[in-house]
């Protein structure tokens, strides 16, 4: 910041106050492209909101609590949907959080100088396989293989819980929870190992001093310091699986109901939106559908709001810019 | 920055404004041109493999292109709705308030064919399966759960029923298929009518859907156990397990060109807005008729009624109404009758441009 | 009395060094567990894709029901027609946003628009679709230009945030010599900060096709109604490869299968072709920034 306040009082020094032609252009330009951008914002709110307005008026607030998806008497609700993301999202959260926070550790911690760079490359790899690819991959290899294997041993050994019912067709809610996991699990620990690395080394190296076991330094020093910053790459990492569509579309076989049994088909609010939006048979119903996607928007903008303000609170008390998604 | 910077910054943006407001104004004035020898069309999959078949035959003959995108019934007609195609495909007739959003569309039938059930069973081979309406019925209102249960046993004797658990397939877009076959449930089973009804797409009692035709097929040949419903022609490219329906006359049946044009054969008159449901045939002691295949159904092309491209989608369709019926026949679609012919060709007359 | 405290403390260390043990194991497997994933994803992609991978596939389009050789032509030809467009939309209003930020914008200001390019980083990408089909397809019909301008919309803050990101690296002994000899801001901003530049912004662009190149709940709605032709014109809806991909994954034919998992291994190969010449770019500039530093 410094530097620019610098170099606008030199010019001003060196030209008075006479002002380029050129440099208002390039400021207006610019100025206009950055106004676009939140143009653009404002623009997906109002066509989203636009776009519900029918479902808006006539189900009101009552459309989150409803479950039921019904063209043939016009009634819609969310219920099932929000059920659905909720528990697809929180559970492959439940499973990434941890399994990240592990590959965090172990690429600050613990892996070697050689291993660091290679393994690092290798998770953001991950992140980067397209999410269609890893639907194929879900549908055509994961499903088949967790129906015929998985999902009956789980059902045999822990068949008591209501979880884990009669396995089915495999294109249900765990095969989707399974895909949002290896989805969101290079989001959140790519994060993590930033907030770790940024750790001071004083405050690591007081602690082992100290006497502590590496754990222990991790468990007293390491959380404590990065737990806001954690907290924002659980939160995102938690968007992001909440607004999959293509990859859950694939896997998670479609029904409308809040079926306990990990094992049945279910539906995700992004899910719902990516399989019958093309086909929606009246206007109530497309405009239900995009009071679906208001619901995401919504979820979507808060999380990336209070996610975005903590990493930032993080980043400047680090001193950190590489903090980011 | 000082104050002056917001001063200047607003000037800026009026410049940059003024000169964008020049660039997109000379841009507007260059409207796309669209080519004229392409029609495009979208929706049903059932009608899909007879667009397939036309297309390089009608390219050859009339010099025209038609592109046509597989996408389901309701997408065929919320695409003409809102005016994205040329035409849109639907097996399912319009209701009264598709029709009225569509603003003037017209609804011509142009080919006849027949969706049906199919199953994979481990043990239990093509065409060996053996339902009628209200057990069919049963079985997708997840009444009936395994194919042991007394009620299928009793339609089969003699056949070697495991106690597998049932798993239903629907599609989960909005379907043509759907519509003829919820429309043969609600007609066969009264509980399927209040509680579940017809449409391209319903609110289903249980099961898992797949994305068109080809997701339920899909679906059902991978998952022991399951029932779903496709087309004939989707049958015959993946061979599926297809089942014998009882229809009115008591008759166990199977999609044919001949079952399913002794369906159609029962059309004596034709409203004025082309809805004919020919699911369900009634009873008849006529032997010529007896094994109408219950699950046929009409398909339809919508178009504008005043549309720039009026010469040539009606070019196309009295084309694909005469000599495009004989080449889809492969694909089991049945020749359309004469009533339905006439109809479709006057209906053709209120298209214009 | 003394040696027993000893004896209990040597106890309760050697359980803290078990747990320490314990924990550090627990985190080789977590990595363990995500390099297999992507071991057996990009194994099964690559296994299944590779034998489907002929000269067809890129030289004839598909066509619906046909028992002949057919290809992705038609979705191999419409990616590359969608991302260059998208690019084109996304670059240079992208820049100019990172110059506003980054030259011109008051603290407060550029903390807004860089949260809101976050925000809209986050925006789910179905609903991106949902979007422009209600902006720009009702009415007017799919057009590979309506696909662009969604996926544009994605690519603009990655693009924006590459960009500034390279900007704060320029030297700012630069900015002030090059206004010091009298040049004009707006110059100087364009001939001398901006050349600096480049490498990090074609990383940042290389990036966002990567990422844009394989999106498809954006086009969904957007570029999804097709003829299956091979058509270079942005005016009509044209097929892409991950729409391709998404419909093949659903039919019950085999040799669709092996057409999607082919396409999916062309697009991973582009993928990783993509990120590792961006890593390439991003070294190799930001040694040409320190040294002109």
């Amino acid at each position: 910041m410094s530097t620019l306040d610098l170099s606008s009082e030199t010019t001003r020094r060196l030209h008075g106050r006479r002002v380029h032609l050129g440099d208002l252009l390039l400021q207006g330009i610019a100025g206009l492209a950055a106004l676009a951008a939140l143009v653009v914002i404002g623009l997906i709110v109002w066509k989203v909101i636009d776009g519900a307005r029918e479902s808006l008026s006539r189900f009101g607030l009552g459309f989150v609590t409803t479950v039921a998806w019904d063209p043939v008497h016009n009634l819609f609700g969310a219920g099932s949907f929000l059920y659905g993301t909720a528990l697809t999202s929180l559970i492959a959260l439940l499973l990434a959080g941890p399994l990240a926070m592990g590959i965090a550790l172990f690429l600050t911690e613990l892996a070697p100088r050689w291993i660091q760079a290679p393994v690092t490359a290798l998770v953001e790899t991950l992140a980067a396989i397209p999410s269609v690819v890893v639907g194929l991959w879900g549908i055509l290899v994961l499903a088949p293989t967790l129906r015929d294997h998985v999902e009956p041993f789980l059902h045999r050994t822990f068949g008591f819980i209501p979880l884990f019912g009669n396995p089915q067709t495999g294109h249900d809610i765990f095969t989707a929870v399974i895909v949002l996991t290896i989805m969101i699990l290079p989001i959140v620990s790519s994060i993590s190992r930033e907030l770790f690395l940024g750790v001071p080394s004083e405050l690591k190296e007081a602690a082992l001093g100290l006497g502590t076991t590496r754990w222990e330094m991790v468990r007293g020093v390491m959380f404590p310091y990065a737990r806001g910053g954690i907290a924002a790459a659980l939160i995102l990492g938690l968007g992001r699986a909440v607004g999959e569509a293509i990859a859950v579309t694939q896997v998670i076989g479609g029904f409308v109901g809040t079926p306990v049994n990990l094992f049945s088909a279910g539906d995700t609010l992004a899910s719902k939106i990516a399989s019958e939006y093309q086909g929606a048979a009246t206007n109530l119903e497309t405009s239900a559908l995009i009071h679906l996607a208001l619901i995401l928007l919504v979820f979507s903008l808060l999380v990336n709001v209070f996610a975005q303000v903590i990493v930032r609170s993080v980043a400047r008390r680090q001193g950190l810019t590489g903090v980011r998604r | 920055m000082p104050k002056s910077g917001l001063f200047r910054t607003t000037i800026a943006l009026a410049v940059a404004a003024a000169l964008a407001a020049i660039v997109a104004a000379s841009a507007g004035a260059s409207p796309a041109k669209k080519q004229d020898t392409t029609l495009t069309g979208a929706g049903s999959s059932l009608i899909a493999p007879a667009l397939a078949v036309w297309k390089p035959l009608y390219g050859a003959a009339r010099g025209v292109t038609v592109n046509y995108s597989s996408v389901g019934s309701g997408a065929g007609i919320k695409a003409i709705t809102a005016r994205t195609v040329d035409f849109g495909a639907s097996d399912a007739p319009m209701t009264a308030d598709q029709a009225a959003a569509c603003n003037g569309c017209v609804q011509v039938p142009w080919a006849l064919t027949a969706t049906v059930p199919v199953y994979n069973i481990p043990g239990v081979g093509d065409t060996k399966l053996k339902l009628d309406g209200p057990t069919l019925a049963k079985i997708f209102l997840g009444q009936i759960k395994t194919w042991d249960d007394s009620a299928i046993k009793k339609l089969n004797p003699g056949l070697s029923l495991p106690s597998t658990s049932i798993t239903v397939a629907h599609r989960a877009d909005g379907s043509g298929d759907t519509y003829v076959f919820t429309d043969y449930l609600s007609k066969v089973s009264s509980v399927w009518k209040n509680e579940v009804g017809s449409a391209t797409s319903v609110s289903w009692p249980t099961g898992v859907g797949g994305t068109g035709n080809s997701g339920v097929a899909a679906i059902v040949s991978s998952t022991p156990g399951s029932i779903g419903y496709i087309s004939d022609a989707y049958v015959i490219q993946n061979h599926i397990a297809k089942a014998r329906l009882k229809n009115a006359s008591g008759r166990y049946t199977l999609p044919s060109i001949k079952s399913i044009g002794e369906a159609a054969s029962l059309v004596k008159t034709v409203p004025a807005d082309m809805n004919v449901s020919i699911t369900n045939p009634p009873k008849t002691k006529n032997k010529k008729q007896w094994d109408a295949w219950p699950l046929s159904t009409f398909t339809y092309i919508i178009m504008p009624a005043t549309t720039a491209r009026a010469h040539d989608l009606k070019n196309f369709v009295t084309w694909a109404l005469t000599h495009g019926q004989p080449p889809i026949a492969k694909y089991v679609f049945a020749p359309m009758p004469l009533v339905m012919i006439k109809a479709a060709n006057k209906a053709l007359t209120t298209v214009h441009s | 009395m003394s040696t027993v405290d000893f004896a209990r403390g040597n106890d309760r260390l050697g359980r803290r060094r078990l747990v320490n043990r314990g924990m550090e194991v627990i985190a080789w497997l977590c990595t363990g567990i995500a390099v297999a994933i992507l071991g057996i994803v990009v194994w099964s992609v690559a296994k299944r894709g590779a034998g489907a991978i002929n000269l067809d596939l890129f030289t004839k389009p598909y066509v619906p029901f046909s028992l002949g050789k057919v290809g992705l032509a038609d979705a191999f030809v419409g990616t590359i027609v969608i991302v260059l467009i998208a690019t084109a939309i996304a670059l240079p209003v992208g820049i100019l946003i990172a110059i506003y930020l980054n030259e011109f914008a008051r603290p407060v200001v550029r903390g807004g628009v860089s949260l809101a390019l976050d925000v809209l980083n986050g925006i789910p990408a179905i609903v991106i679709g949902i979007f422009v089909f209600g902006l720009v397809v009702v009415g007017r019909g799919q057009s590979a230009f309506a696909g662009s301008f969604a996926l544009s919309v994605l690519m603009l803050p990655l693009v924006t945030r590459a960009t500034m990101e390279v900007l704060a690296l320029v030297p700012s002994s630069l900015r002030e010599a090059s206004l010091g000899l009298g040049v004009p801001r707006w110059r100087t901003t364009l001939s001398i900060v901006l050349p600096q530049t480049i490498g990090g912004v074609l990383t940042g662009t290389t990036l966002a096709v990567a990422r844009i190149a394989g999106e498809t709940a954006p086009l969904l709605f957007t570029s999804s109604i097709v003829s299956h032709e091979v058509s270079w014109d942005p005016h009509h809806a044209l097929q892409t490869v991950p729409v391709a991909i998404f419909q093949l994954s659903e039919s019950p034919d085999p040799k669709d299968h092996a057409r999607a998992w082919a396409a999916a291994l062309v697009l991973l190969l582009f993928i990783m072709f993509a990120s590792m010449t961006a890593r390439w770019l991003a070294t190799r500039s930001r040694r040409k920034l320190r040294r002109a530093g």
